[in-house]
């Protein structure tokens, strides 16, 4: 949800804690990429001159649009700029990034030229000075936007990027990041170590998914044309307590700007995890005090100090009706309660046919004959 | 047949007269290994008592979710409090700040529940028609044993490690950030190993290793990857032959498909993380206890030295819970009572065995 992250922008970092950090991925199947940064940035610059946000100051490091093209925008946000300036700073790596030209004209107080894209180093630094100027140095925090990390990983190693994004992550001062990237013009590795180093990722994905990328067929010309004015908007959220939150949206541009509004129809975004489970063998507390009442058969045989009485076939067998029991080292009484027919037991309820011609041969075994509950 | 049984084989293990002293926060395992904690004791049972001396840990993180840390805080604590020299290495700038957030051990056994487990055992009832003639000689089947308590304990997550554990120790610790190549952490790891050689003999005391995200992106090394692997077989060797266990974490998304498997084979013992997704309906039908889960934990290899027979665990994932908010423990993984009266015709009952969807959590 763009409202959900512009209000983790917004708040930024806690004490001591990596600032939030959000990756806007797009790719080619749909470019709207620019669009949700320019949208991101104006609400973050809003509220930061709204006084909402702990951030201070806002600088906009800009790679792939000329600086003019931001104060073009802000101001058509509503936003004026001269009476902010105090608020924003444009770091210019678009006008001259390698130095080549001698002289460059000043646009305005709030943008500055940088003209050594090539050394990640100096543009930390660089950076770093430009936000302390605009909120004095301390404690106080600003935020920081990238216009375009592809821009950055033309230039410069992918580590070295790395470190420049994750030093200013756990710089004190700085309050949030956001930057853009192209996903299509890197590896896979390298977005991969972009995502790896957001707290949040945001990305762009075309609602109707192409037959087979061959984009003059007739078919997918309707797809194609449906993709540039509509998609979706997935975001992946970090969150402290180590659960990720993902959102989904659906993106419409539109001549006023673009609009975010929920997902229409419900679609399957988790691929759910089906890890292999068992079943629940524990017993919970109920469950056990139940377990503990229960009388076992044999249980309260000998509690009562009833003279335990040993089953030995003959008539010797006490008035007990519950009684009767084999002793186990006893082979000989087992015969000879074998030859025994039970016409001799008077007492007794239970009725024991020691055949061995019976015909289930395991019926002496029979464990719920013996069952005295 | 019962002569057999009891001759000797011809086979006898020469075993030394008197078990070999141990120092404090080892015991001895099997096969002739001996073991150090992991500073979960649930992760210690899973494991066979826990990570033998001499043993290579690697740990794979998962972008997502900071649960690796978790691990590390644990097990390097474990090890302060049991006085054993500890080196540690990561890519921030001043690691030394990590050892404040270090979990201090709980304060005593009674402060938390563990549940009912333990108990169950001890009052096996049996319902048995001979008992009458054996008095009361129950078989007591004790499974907790108190010795225990000093070989690993519960780290409380919310309370810092005291500053005494942390001052008074070997503990040594090196930023790989800025570093050109993996020299210097090399040599770091080197001398650190001397300090602990193995011979026969008694163990006074065991180091640890833990290296945190070995191959994250802003270390200058880090595209480097032959090297970072022969890095790792060197650790490897070096920790096999002295008392120590090395254990490191990293982030497989971020090496290529081919390397990332060439590290998982140089693991011992191999674990990994997985970060659970909020609000997630399905896993809530399908799991117990899913509201309380911060992240999956998944046992992939299990160390075995010194044996051809490999350890096969009932479960190899586990949930991370934190009890209490403190206390890290891992339990399988049950499963919610299926809902009969729910027919639901996508299937997302909670059957496991007949899911459609292929997970990305080991089977």
């Amino acid at each position: 949800m763009a409202k959900s992250i512009c209000i983790a922008l917004r708040e930024g970092a806690l004490e001591g804690e990596l600032a939030p950090t959000l990756t806007i991925k797009d790719s080619i199947a749909s470019p709207f990429g620019l669009q949700v940064f320019d949208h991101v940035l104006s609400q973050l610059f809003s509220s930061i001159l709204a006084g909402k946000s702990p951030s201070q100051g806002l600088i906009l490091v800009s790679f792939s649009r000329s600086p003019s093209f931001y104060l073009e925008l802000l101001k058509n946000k509503g936003i004026n700029v001269a009476s902010s300036d105090k608020r924003i700073h444009i770091l210019d790596c678009y006008n001259d990034p390698l130095g080549w030209k001698d002289q460059i004209v000043e646009i305005s107080s709030t943008v500055t030229v940088f003209r050594e894209v090539k050394h990640m180093d100096k543009l930390f630094n660089s950076i770093i000075e430009l936000g302390r100027g605009l909120v004095g140095g301390g404690k106080i925090r600003f935020s920081i936007a990238i216009d375009s990390v592809d821009e950055m990983l033309r230039r410069a190693s992918v580590s070295s990027v790395a470190r420049l994004l994750s030093n200013l992550r756990s710089h004190e001062q700085i309050s949030s990041i956001f930057w853009l990237l192209h996903s299509d013009l890197h590896k896979a590795r390298v977005t991969a170590v972009l995502e790896y180093l957001s707290s949040m990722v945001a990305s762009l994905e075309p609602s109707h998914q192409l037959a087979n990328g061959q984009r003059g067929d007739l078919e997918n010309f309707a797809l194609i044309e449906h993709n540039s004015k509509k998609g979706k908007f997935h975001v992946r959220f970090k969150k402290r307590n180590g659960r990720v939150h993902v959102m989904s949206e659906e993106v419409h541009m539109e001549q006023s700007g673009i609009n975010f509004t929920p997902l229409t129809s419900e679609g399957a975004i988790n691929q759910g995890l089906v890890p292999k489970v068992q079943f629940n063998l524990q017993l919970s507390e109920k469950e056990r005090i139940d377990k503990a009442n229960v009388v076992l058969p044999f249980e309260h045989q000998g509690d009562n100090g009833k003279p335990l009485q040993i089953y030995d076939g003959r008539r010797s067998l006490v008035d007990s009706k519950h009684e009767r029991a084999v002793a186990v080292e006893n082979v000989q009484t087992k015969e000879e309660s074998e030859s025994e027919s039970e016409s001799d037991r008077q007492r007794g309820e239970i009725i024991y046919y020691r055949d061995s011609d019976d015909e289930m041969p395991d019926s002496d075994e029979d464990p719920d004959d013996d069952l005295d509950i | 047949m019962a002569a057999a049984k009891t001759r000797a084989s011809s086979f006898s293990r020469h075993l030394s007269t008197a078990a070999p002293s141990l120092g404090p926060g080892l015991k001895c395992g099997p096969n002739g290994t001996v073991l150090l904690s992991s500073g979960i004791p649930d992760l210690d049972k899973i494991l066979g008592g826990g990570f033998p001396l001499g043993s290579l840990v690697m740990v794979m993180e998962d972008a997502e979710a900071p649960h690796h840390m978790l691990l590390l805080r644990n097990f390097m604590a474990q090890g302060l409090v049991h006085s054993q020299p500890l080196l540690y290495a990561s890519p921030a700038r001043d690691p030394r700040g990590f050892l404040g957030t270090l979990p201090s051990p709980a304060a005593s056994k009674d402060d938390k529940s563990r549940g009912p487990e333990p108990d169950q055992e001890k009052g096996l009832r049996i319902a048995w028609q001979y008992k009458k003639y054996f008095g009361e000689n129950q078989l007591n089947f004790d499974g907790q044993r108190d010795g225990k308590h000093e070989y690993s304990n519960e780290f409380n997550l919310r309370n810092p490690l005291e500053r005494h554990f942390i001052n008074g120790q070997r503990v040594d610790c090196v930023s790989i950030q800025d570093s050109p190549d993996l020299s210097i952490l090399q040599d770091r790891c080197t001398t650190f190993l001397s300090q602990l050689p193995r011979n026969d003999g008694s163990i006074s005391c065991a180091g640890r290793i833990a290296i945190q995200s070995f191959c994250s992106p802003q270390c200058v090394y880090s595209n480097m990857e032959w090297e970072m692997l022969s890095f790792i077989r060197s650790l490897k060797n070096m920790v096999r032959s002295s008392n120590s266990v090395a254990i490191i974490t990293f982030p497989p998304s971020l090496l290529s498909p081919s390397f990332c498997k060439r590290w998982q084979h140089m693991a011992d013992t191999l674990l990994s993380v997985k970060a659970i997704q909020d609000d997630d309906k399905e896993l809530a039908q399908l799991l117990t206890g899913y509201q309380d889960m911060i992240g999956f934990l998944n046992v992939h290899k299990v160390a075995r030295i010194n044996t051809q027979v490999p350890l096969i665990l009932e479960a190899t994932t586990f949930s991370i819970k934190l009890q209490k908010r403190r206390y890290l423990v891992l339990e399988c993984l049950n499963q919610a009572p299926v809902d009969g009266s729910s027919g639901n015709s996508d299937g997302t009952s909670g059957s496991c065995s007949s899911s459609s969807k292929t997970g990305n959590l080991d089977f």
